[in-house]
């Protein structure tokens, strides 16, 4: 398919989401990712959101998901657990490059120093 | 599992009615980890302030019910065979899609049904479509004209002594003037006339009819013109008025088309008129002649014409200002009208006013005709709905096991019932477009036929009002045949039907069927009925004497222009001799001329008796005046009853009808006796020389008007219907005929070349349209219910073979088997035809008003209908049973 070409652009909130999981590592499920993004970015997204959004990543091939044990502080209900694949790393690469070189030298004008 | 981390738990559970609906919205496959979350995170919140932690909890639930993690690809396989298994909770539409995808594939498994039941339907959906999409044309869509809403016309109320019967009449033009002059409650109104020319161009002569058009005629109307303007006021006056505005057909066969066409002249009986105008093709509204005519002129009445009040001879149309009712405007015209008959008693006396909506007055005749078939059609549809229900019926029985496998293993009654109403609505929709197709060819094809039939029949079209009714045509037949199938399958007794192993012949849900025939039968009698008495109707009315021989009649009407024929000697001269050409054909055995044929209403007049004081025009019995010449009778076969019919060698002479001679002179002998037509003139006297039968002038089911028939010498006649009996088919004669015209003068055309038969026909094209799509309603509901009534037979049958088996092993005899089988059969049958006589007493109402002759509760059509149908029941139930005769009792018992 064609984002296997590597040639995925990610969007917005894709993004976040990639960022909240590769900066959590082991610990990236659904309300750990939520509560990252609200922290760093200010945005209070739904949960909902952040599962669409984790599924349709896992669905390109940008991530890979295992299942937790039920714990008792989750009403016994268990986790789902995300992880970056290599795609997922060189894609949030990318975006990363895309962005930095595009804001490059322009740092003094959006007041960001 | 790890041991449950207790520290991070506030004691307090999230909001139950939230998570309940988290439960109910969310995918099986994200409930745990998205609800889990949730909790987590509300336990977190909930140690710094519960009600903030709550409120969270809901405003996630909140975001999570509106629009929920997808489902996962494996789950969404559509699977078939997964399809009852699924979560019973499942959201409709997502669902929908994958009944759908199921129904279609199991209807393609038995496309032989599948077909059958479209085909129905398409039937029933595209036959009510079409006759939809006639009342869209004639009685939703509004006139094609500016705020069609407030135009009328204007009419006079004769004096009913005078004119019985007749409840409007042609306005007069002084009177014209004075309504105008004195009414508030129009925005304007316009006075206006037909008017024939003869059109002269490369040496070719035709008639054409052309409209007299007085000032504001076009603005009333308020159609802007294609080309060029309307008239402008200071043209409707005499010597002005040598203009022209063509309609969109007479530009396009005329000219081709042509742009530069204005200011080119035309030569209209023999003067020249300049084309200043041309009309648009909208504005042209068939059943409305002022607007469907050729050519426009304007009428520019000199001062004497516009004086005359005795003479009833115009037309009149009117805008309403806005807000005013036709309630209002009619009590307006009737003051004006009282005040007028008191300031010129002599010709007004007696003389109403009256308002009628412009629609009202185009489509008025045909709107009962339409909603008597609308309903017609309508119960066409039940019929058809009744016997796809009782297929899908069949069809749901027959899958009984396959549903209650898929009931044992979780399916909720409610999918089991979604699943078989997406399967009736799957078909619904293809036969209902189908159906918009059939209809649309129906249309198409009919459109030339229809045009006799109906007004405005040159607008049909399939729009989107059709369109939609089409599809709420479908999916209320995919609910009505399909909802009782789905919940009585739906029902079906899970122990018992999987106990049944692998048989399937006990007739369940036989108490249901019987239900569909007997409702079947009584639609199909009350249409029956309908479609009886209207043809009934059609038959009264055919065989009502009209007073003539339409046999062997040609009819061809002679019109000469007045330029050439502008004396009274020459008119004649020039049809006498036509006449005695003609009498010499052969085949012809009889020739004579009337102004106008009978049938096709005329000229009515007062009459005043030699030596009785001419009354108030109220008073003043007024007769049908028509003119004839000798041998008119003998050719139209009207009898002489008495005295002698005219001949040439007459000056003014004159013949009765019996009812006008009963109505002028009681029982003294009028031949002899002479009178006067005061409209034509009061100085030549009439004589009477003979009495003549009585003819229908008007509609056939109308009363007898007296009527006279004169011969004059002061008047010229330049318009006749020449009319010829022949000896062989009158059609052979009629080439002969015309050219005898032609060959007197080759400018001279001959018109509306009719046998006197299709005269009489074309006066009853509403009820014959009306009861040939009757009867083919009715015969299309006969069909289905038989075809209804042979399936459940056969079906019941079928259920029962062991029990029938059992029977004749037992000593049974075949006629025990055939009798219980019909039996069986004609009971719903019988209950139908029961319930169907006493629907059809109650519809006949609807129809009162169209019957001629006939009782809408006409006992013959219904005994006839109800025995006839009976012996359709019987019909259908006989196969059934003799193959039940037939059952071997050893096959079935071994099958045990």
């Amino acid at each position: 398919m064609w984002f296997k070409k590597g040639s995925a652009a990610l969007g917005d909130f894709e993004q976040l989401v990639l960022f909240g999981v590769l900066r959590l590592g082991e610990d990236a499920y659904g309300a750990a990712i939520r509560q990252e993004i609200h922290q760093r970015s200010g945005r209070d997204v739904s949960i909902n959101a952040v599962y669409t959004t984790l599924d349709r990543l896992e669905n390109k091939g940008l991530l890979r998901s295992w299942i937790g044990e039920p714990t008792a502080q989750r009403g016994g209900r268990r986790r789902k657990f995300y992880a970056l694949r290599p795609s997922g790393v060189t894609a949030l690469r990318q975006a990363y490059h895309t962005l930095r070189s595009m804001a490059d030298g322009l740092e003094g004008r959006l007041e960001t120093k | 599992m790890t041991p449950p981390a207790r520290s991070a738990r506030s004691g307090e559970a999230p909001p139950g009615l939230a998570t309940r609906l988290l439960g109910w919205r969310l995918a099986p496959e994200w409930r745990d980890f998205v609800m889990g979350d949730l909790e987590e995170e509300f336990h977190a919140r909930a140690i710094v302030s519960r009600a903030a932690a709550r409120r969270w909890y809901w405003r996630q639930a909140v975001r999570c019910v509106a629009a929920p993690p997808p489902r996962q690809a494996l789950v969404q396989s559509g699977d078939p065979a997964d399809i009852f298994h699924r979560s019973p909770r499942g959201p409709f539409m997502r669902t929908l899609a994958s009944d759908l995808r199921y129904a279609v594939r199991v209807l393609l498994r038995t496309p032989s049904f599948a077909l059958a039941v479209i085909a129905v339907l398409a039937l029933g959906i595209g036959a009510n479509t079409a006759i939809f999409s006639i009342v869209n044309t004639v009685l939703l869509r509004p006139l094609p004209f500016q705020q069609s809403e407030r135009l009328v016309r204007l009419f006079h109320v004769p004096p009913p002594d005078a004119f019985p019967g007749m409840k409007t009449f042609s306005v007069s033009a002084a009177n014209f003037y004075d309504w105008k002059a004195g009414a508030r409650l129009f925005e304007a109104m316009a006075i206006y006339r037909f008017r024939p020319f003869v059109i002269t161009s490369n040496g070719h002569a035709d008639e054409i009819m052309a409209v007299g058009a007085g000032a504001d005629f076009f603005e009333i109307i308020g159609t802007q013109p294609a080309l060029g303007r309307t008239f402008q006021r200071e043209e409707d006056s005499p010597g002005r008025g040598h203009v022209v505005i063509l309609s969109d057909g007479f530009w396009k066969r005329q000219f081709g088309g042509a742009p530069d066409v204005i200011g080119r002249t035309l030569q209209l009986d023999g003067e020249p008129y300049t084309i200043v105008g041309v009309m648009p093709r909208r504005f042209t509204v068939k059943a409305w002649g002022a607007t469907s005519t050729d050519l426009w002129v304007p009428l520019a009445y000199t001062e004497q014409q516009r004086a005359v009040r005795e003479n009833h001879n115009a037309q009149v149309v009117a805008r309403l200002k806005p807000g005013v009712t036709i309630e209002q405007a009619i009590a307006e015209m009737q003051q004006i009208s009282r005040t007028l008959e008191a300031e010129h008693p002599k010709e007004n006396a007696g003389w109403g006013a009256t308002v009628i909506p412009l629609q009202e007055l185009i489509v008025g005749d045909i709107r009962l005709s339409l909603v008597v078939l609308l309903a017609a059609v309508g119960l066409v549809l039940l019929i058809a709905c009744a016997n796809v229900g009782n297929l899908l019926f069949a069809r749901a029985l027959a899958r009984r096991k396959e549903i209650a496998i898929r009931s044992a293993l979780g399916a909720a009654r409610s999918r089991v019932f979604q699943q078989l109403l997406v399967e009736a609505l799957a078909l619904a929709a293809a036969g209902g477009a189908l159906g918009l197709l059939l209809a649309r060819v129906v249309l198409s094809t009919g459109r030339a036929l229809l045009a006799q039939q109906i007004p405005r029949a040159d607008e049909l079209s399939i729009d989107t009002r059709v369109m939609l009714f089409a599809l709420a045509a479908s999916i209320v037949t995919g609910v009505l045949s399909g909802a009782l199938p789905a919940l009585r399958a739906g029902r079906t007794d899970l122990n018992e039907t999987l106990k049944e192993g692998g048989r399937n012949d006990s007739a369940v849900g036989v108490r249901t069927r019987r239900l569909l025939i007997a409702g079947e039968v009584a639609l199909s009698v009350v249409l029956l009925a309908g479609a009886g008495v209207m043809l009934r109707t059609l038959v009264a009315l055919r065989s009502v004497d009209a007073g003539f021989d339409p046999h062997n009649v040609l009819t061809m009407r002679v019109s000469l222009p007045e330029k050439r024929y502008d004396t009274p000697q020459k008119s004649r001269a020039f049809f006498e001799a036509a006449l005695s050409r003609i009498r010499a054909l052969p085949g012809v055995v009889s020739a004579g001329g009337v102004d106008d044929l009978p049938m096709l209403g005329g000229s009515v007049q007062p009459i005043v008796l030699e030596g009785r004081p001419e009354l108030l025009p109220r008073d003043q019995p007024t007769v049908e005046v028509r003119k004839v010449s000798p041998d008119y009778f003998k050719a139209m076969g009207i009898p002489v009853i008495r005295g002698r019919d005219v001949s040439d060698s007459d000056t003014e002479a004159m013949l009765v009808s019996r009812a006008a001679a009963k109505l002028l002179w009681k029982d003294e002998d009028p031949v002899g006796k002479r009178v006067t037509l005061p409209l034509e003139s009061r100085m030549v006297l009439k004589q009477v020389v003979g009495i003549v039968g009585d003819v229908k002038q008007g509609e056939l089911s109308g009363p007898t008007q007296a009527s006279v028939y004169e011969l004059t010498r002061s008047e010229n006649v330049r318009s006749l219907t020449l009319v010829m009996r022949t000896a062989v088919p009158p059609s052979t004669v009629a080439k002969a005929a015309a050219d005898v015209i032609r060959s007197m003068d080759a400018d001279q055309p001959v018109e509306d070349i009719r046998t006197m038969n299709e005269v009489v026909d074309e006066t009853l094209t509403s009820q014959r349209f009306s009861a040939l799509l009757l009867a083919v309603f009715a015969a299309v509901a006969l069909v289905l219910a038989s075809v209804g009534i042979y399936s459940v037979l056969s079906y019941i049958v079928r259920g029962r073979s062991r029990e029938i088996g059992i029977r004749s092993a037992l000593g049974a005899r075949t006629v025990d088997v055939v009798r219980m089988v019909i039996i069986e059969g004609m009971t719903p049958a019988v209950a139908g035809i029961a319930a169907g006589v006493v629907a059809a007493l109650l519809a006949g109402r609807l129809l009162e008003k169209l019957l001629f002759g006939v009782s809408a509760h006409d006992p013959f059509t219904l005994f006839a209908v109800a025995g006839g149908l009976a012996l359709v029941a019987l019909a259908a139930s006989i196969v059934p049973a003799w193959r039940a005769s037939r059952v071997d009792p050893l096959i079935v018992l071994r099958g045990e």
